[in-house]
């Protein structure tokens, strides 16, 4: 295995050619080797290989990241509990219907948001499933007689359906739904972003607005596109359908790397109920100063030793963490320690003292002239993973 | 940007201004980030206010599962990023100061931002701005070493000297966002 490992320029590469590979796998499955590929389709489909490989590029990544690394590890390692099989297809279930398919907590922010989300992520799910359905060769519409046609799933034949019945007007017209769904939506959020004076204390806009613009061109273009078969005989449709296509591409190419791609993290999300928070609102570890709950075991100990590997000093003279007191208590210690008011055994006449113990760059005890010394410093930079900006 | 936030904690009259000023920031939604809180009760009534540090390496980036967490090119640790916090409260529970703050039925995490919507055009932040006595202070970083430079004479005055062992205690809590270049 790590012989395999070595014969690629690194593991991401390693995963992403995993990735290609079952890729046109199910692509040759599904097209009974390729005898029913849709060469029209082609540039999509390599379009969306790049973007798979896009993603799992940078899902590997942000699996690297030591927090998540260790949040993700502890939810795979609760996930095959058999103990706690109970508490994870509820966290599953309950995360799933809450926070992908109803979206509740996006509503909580305001009517219009929920309204506004909800239509452009179910228009893109239904969308994607659509193109890539298609694309790949998973799914495929064979007419068996005249008056029916049959669903193939990866090869497989699935249901029948009448040519023109009202259930095959829904199918032919999934991506016109889609389109306008998502149409709804983005111009929703654009009059958001636009208008809304909240938003833009923090919105950037390529990160914000760019790729409400490239939804916007993808469905606008696709939508003149079905106007043009259906109403004009197919006019202009072959510069039309270029045009389109170039849209498409770009946004594959985008979603990974842009704010597209806090859809593919969303399902960590579960990993809160499996291993934190049981109950919302319900802690369960007691502060160490105070008594109160404030937090739960599994968690006080994953943020320790995510801090600790990446060199935080928390720690107290008395060993404990900073992280094992509630955030009240956390506040007060950094205050009562600057006033100088530690009784009993600060000395109050002593010169006001605004060292906290806690290691903030420049105020600790702990650290060495030399630390401040410039090649210590990019040292460090290096060790550490940079933190987004 | 070359101004700093600069707290004197026994200053804190406990008024709560400046969280009254902090619910009406833009995109704050209503809600304080800061915090104004009594040292010990049944002692005394000190309060002192409490805002986040703005850490050059904010521990509550660095514990965030989603990575939810950013830095303006400023150096402004913003709130999490909506679209992707997953609502874990790793920052809550690693930020060595206790600021995050989460609101569960939107699944928001809210922290100061230093108003950045108005420090970013070098103008105070709601807290500082209205703090009427001057616990909470937005100054220029000449008149911050000023007042350090102050604060350690005070010590002097008092026949205490600073050592190398202990020179870091004559010097006051400073904090904010300022970049080495005079901008
Ligand atoms: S929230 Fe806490 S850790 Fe994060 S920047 Fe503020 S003080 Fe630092
Ligand atoms: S609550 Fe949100 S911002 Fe805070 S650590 Fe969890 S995912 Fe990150």
């Amino acid at each position: 295995m790590y012989k395999f490992e070595k014969s690629f320029y690194s593991k991401t590469s390693m995963y992403s050619f995993g990735v290609v590979l079952i890729l046109f796998f199910s692509m040759w499955v599904s097209t009974s080797k390729f005898v029913h590929i849709d060469m029209a389709l082609l540039g999509y489909a390599i379009s969306s290989a790049i973007f798979a490989i896009g993603l799992t590029i940078r899902m590997s990544f942000w699996m690297w990241r030591k927090a998540t690394n260790r949040v993700a590890k502890r939810s795979v390692n609760n996930l095959f509990n058999k103990e706690r099989l109970k508490r994870n297809s509820k966290a599953i279930v309950i995360t799933f219907i809450d926070n992908i398919v109803l979206q509740k907590f996006i509503f909580q922010r305001s009517l219009y948001r929920g309204i506004q989300h909800f239509m452009i992520s179910w228009g893109c799910i239904i969308s994607f499933g659509i193109t890539f359905g298609l694309t790949f060769g998973w799914m495929r519409f064979d007419l068996i007689d005249p008056e029916t046609y049959q669903i193939i799933v990866f090869n497989v034949p699935t249901m029948k359906m009448a040519a023109h019945g009202l259930f095959a007007e829904i199918v032919y017209n999934g991506l016109n739904i889609g389109a306008i769904m998502v149409l709804i939506g983005a111009a929703m959020a654009l009059y958001r972003r636009i208008t809304n004076y909240d938003v833009k204390v923090t919105q950037r806009f390529e990160f914000d607005i760019l790729p409400l613009l490239i939804l916007l061109a993808v469905t606008v273009t696709g939508l003149i596109l079905t106007v043009l078969y259906t109403f004009l005989d197919g006019w202009m449709h072959h510069y039309m359908s270029l045009i389109h296509q170039v849209t498409v591409i770009v946004m594959l190419v985008y979603f990974p790397f842009g704010k597209l791609f806090h859809v593919p993290i969303r399902p960590l999300a579960t990993a809160v109920p499996m291993s934190y928070q049981e109950v919302v609102k319900v802690d369960t570890k007691a502060c160490k100063s105070c008594g109160q709950p404030y937090s739960n075991e599994d968690q006080i100990a994953d943020v320790q030793a995510i801090l600790k590997s990446q060199n935080f000093d928390l720690q107290l003279s008395d060993g404990t963490y900073l992280s094992d007191y509630c955030t009240g208590c956390r506040r007060r210690m950094r205050a009562m320690k600057q006033m100088n008011l530690e009784a009993p055994k600060g000395n109050p006449y002593g010169p006001v003292s605004t060292n906290n113990g806690i290691h903030i760059s420049g105020f600790s005890k702990k650290r060495s002239e030399d630390f401040y010394g410039i090649d210590q410093d990019s040292k460090e930079e290096t060790e550490n993973e940079p933190v987004s900006r | 940007m070359n101004k700093i936030m600069y707290l004197e904690f026994e200053r804190c009259i406990g008024c709560r201004a400046c969280q009254a000023a902090c619910r009406e920031c833009g995109d704050h939604d209503a809600k304080e980030r800061n915090y104004v809180e009594y040292v010990d009760f049944t002692e005394s009534r000190q309060t002192f206010p409490m805002l986040c540090m703005q850490c050059k390496d904010p521990a509550c980036a660095r514990v965030c599962p989603a990575n939810a967490i950013q830095i303006t090119e400023e150096g402004v640790v913003l709130s999490a990023m909506e679209e992707k916090c997953i609502g874990c409260r790793n920052c809550t529970f690693g930020c060595p100061f206790g600021i995050p703050k989460f609101d569960f039925e939107t699944n928001k995490m809210y922290k100061c931002d230093m108003c950045y919507d108005r420090t970013r055009h070098d103008i105070a932040p709601m807290c500082a701005s209205v703090c009427p006595s001057d616990a909470i202070r937005f100054i220029d970083f000449d008149e911050m070493q000023q007042l350090r430079r102050k604060r350690t004479q005070m010590n002097l005055v008092e026949g205490k000297k600073p050592q190398e062992g202990n020179k870091w205690d004559y010097v006051p809590e400073f904090f904010g966002v300022y970049t080495d270049s005079q901008s």
